[in-house]
């Protein structure tokens, strides 16, 4: 039956060893095995396009390590070959956070999240020009990151990074790469909350402003026009659509 | 199921696909849709590449599309697959390949998928009556799903098939026949398997019904060091592919012809090097089609 020879190829390409009873129901021990050889070889070129620096923290047997027990779980779940990284992140993040150095997990988390904003979807259309009465509109290729180490701080030391707390918004530039700005915490939330978008702007600012016990003085908005400035300029803020009536 | 208000016959009069294509890969892109080289027709891409992506990919289309057709060539959606289809996904291609408005769109023939994960290669169906079923009724509903002509690809293979079914020209014919399909014929994968399994190549062509055939690929491929073919498509055509498309363009007429590049991708030069070979060859082989 079709679907016994579908399972039996998927073990066969991603189980730690393929069987001999697998490799004997395909019927060629040495072609499927070129097969496995085939399918791995792809996934992993993948993996390391978008983990290059988490690769070379870690070394190239250790990632390997970790993508065979991550295939030995069946094998990617996405149909888009970009998607692939973001899966083996997710699977090895929190074996990373538990085992290796402290920063290697954030160095990951900022790998994945530059590589997921550089392939991002298109942008949403925004119907009204920003203004504090309107909903915002946020770019979707925009991610913030809290890091408990400044990993994106290159080149890596060389013994890796003291723990520094820091906010990014890393975003998609006009050069279609991965980008980032440090943001302060209020800065994080606001953007967090023009993201979801279910705020007007000026309700957004007096309730982020009251979380962090800051007053909307001319200093404050002045900073925060700066801010919206460098959010327009930089292409994460688009506009805004006018709220419900 | 056809979406109304949407005739896919009446826009392939408006951006004709014929001659020579290539594919956009990211690799050479750059330097593709600066130069807009004129001897390249048509552009190919796989869907999965630019469905709900932004950023490059979607600038890369954007600018292939001012003046080129597109023809789509899926990877995901394997006719082969026991699993029922992903109707979101169908749905979002469908709406894709409209807004491309292609005048076809092609997928692969081979097992793709095992339950919910993806092998991201293009792995080979046993040639039997029970694949042929699967795939020709799977082709139908993907067709309908997405409301365009779908051409089936016949692919590379690697492990020796079982005694028990079809060769692999019969298995490819019979789906296209149950099916009433389309065939994107990729030369340089009969050619592989020719080699790989010892056949001879052109009667595999002459038994193409050759009314089907509405796109053709060709490509290099790597020789192991113990002679096993590998369709990498990352080595320039060899002269025996070029005989042999020379031999099924004669046989199946003027149907566009696509190079694929996706690896160890040279200068363009390079290529458009090879895309003026398959020009010379297309139009040498067609003049004698219609003489005959």
């Amino acid at each position: 039956m079709l679907a016994d020879t579908a399972k039996a190829m998927q073990r066969v390409c991603f189980d730690s060893e393929p069987s001999e009873a697998d490799l004997e129901l395909l019927g060629s021990r040495e072609r499927w095995l070129v097969y496995r050889s085939l399918v791995r070889t792809r996934l992993v070129g993948v993996i390391e396009a978008a983990l290059p620096r988490t690769k070379a923290a870690i070394g190239h047997e250790s990632l390997g390590r970790i993508i065979d027990e991550w295939l030995s779980t069946g094998g990617p779940r996405t149909r888009y070959f970009r998607n692939v990284p973001n899966e083996l992140a997710n699977f090895a993040i929190p074996m990373w956070r538990d085992t290796a150095e402290p920063w290697i997990a954030d160095l990951a988390r900022y790998e994945i999240t530059s590589w997921s904003v550089r392939h991002a979807p298109p942008n949403r259309i925004s119907d009204a020009a920003f203004s504090f009465e309107v909903r915002p509109v946020v770019a979707t290729a925009v991610a913030v990151l809290r890091l408990d180490h400044r990993v994106n701080e290159t080149p890596t030391p060389e013994d890796g990074y003291e723990r520094d707390p820091v906010i990014l918004c890393i975003h998609r530039n006009q050069e279609h790469r991965a980008s980032h700005l440090v943001l302060n915490p209020l800065a994080a939330d606001l953007l967090e909350a023009w993201q979801r978008g279910d705020e007007t702007v000026s309700e957004s600012v007096h309730r982020v402003a009251a979380t962090h016990d800051t007053q909307i003085s001319p200093a404050f908005i002045e900073k925060l026009s700066t801010l919206i400035t460098t959010f327009i300029h930089r292409g994460i803020l688009l506009g805004g659509h006018a709220p419900p009536s | 199921m056809r979406r109304r208000g949407f005739s896919f016959e009446s826009r392939v009069m408006d951006r004709e696909v014929t001659g020579i294509g290539i594919g956009l890969r990211y690799d050479l892109a750059v330097e593709l849709l600066e130069r807009r080289p004129e001897t390249v027709s048509w552009v190919e891409i796989h869907p999965e590449n630019y469905v709900d992506r932004g950023g490059r990919y979607q600038e890369m289309l954007d600018l292939a599309r001012r003046d080129w057709p597109v023809i789509t060539h899926g990877l995901s959606t394997c006719l082969g697959a026991v699993e029922p289809f992903d109707a979101g996904y169908l749905a979002q291609l469908g709406d894709f390949l409209r807004e491309l408005e292609i005048p076809w769109h092609s997928e692969h023939l081979c097992l793709g998928q095992a339950g919910d994960r993806f092998f991201h290669d293009l792995l080979p169906l046993p040639f039997t009556e029970e694949a042929a079923t699967i795939a020709s009724q799977r082709l139908a509903e993907v067709r309908d799903a997405i409301g365009a002509p779908l051409a089936l690809e016949n692919v590379s293979y690697y492990a020796p098939q079982g005694t028990n079914g079809l060769a692999e020209v019969d298995f490819v014919v019979e789906v296209l026949e149950r099916a009433d399909a389309k065939l994107l014929l990729d030369v340089n994968n009969i050619y592989v398997n020719s080699r790989n399994f010892d056949f001879d190549p052109k009667a595999y062509i002459d038994k193409i019904p050759r009314e089907r055939v509405v796109q053709i690929h060709v490509a290099g491929h790597h020789v192991r060091d113990d002679g096993l073919r590998i369709d990498t498509h990352g080595q320039p055509v060899p002269d025996d592919v070029y005989d042999l498309l020379s031999y099924t363009l004669q046989k199946v007429g003027a149907v566009p012809v696509l190079l694929e590049r996706d690896n160890n991708i040279p200068p363009l030069d390079e290529l458009l090097s090879e895309v003026d070979t398959l020009w010379s060859i297309y139009r040498s082989a067609t003049e004698v089609t219609r003489a005959g």
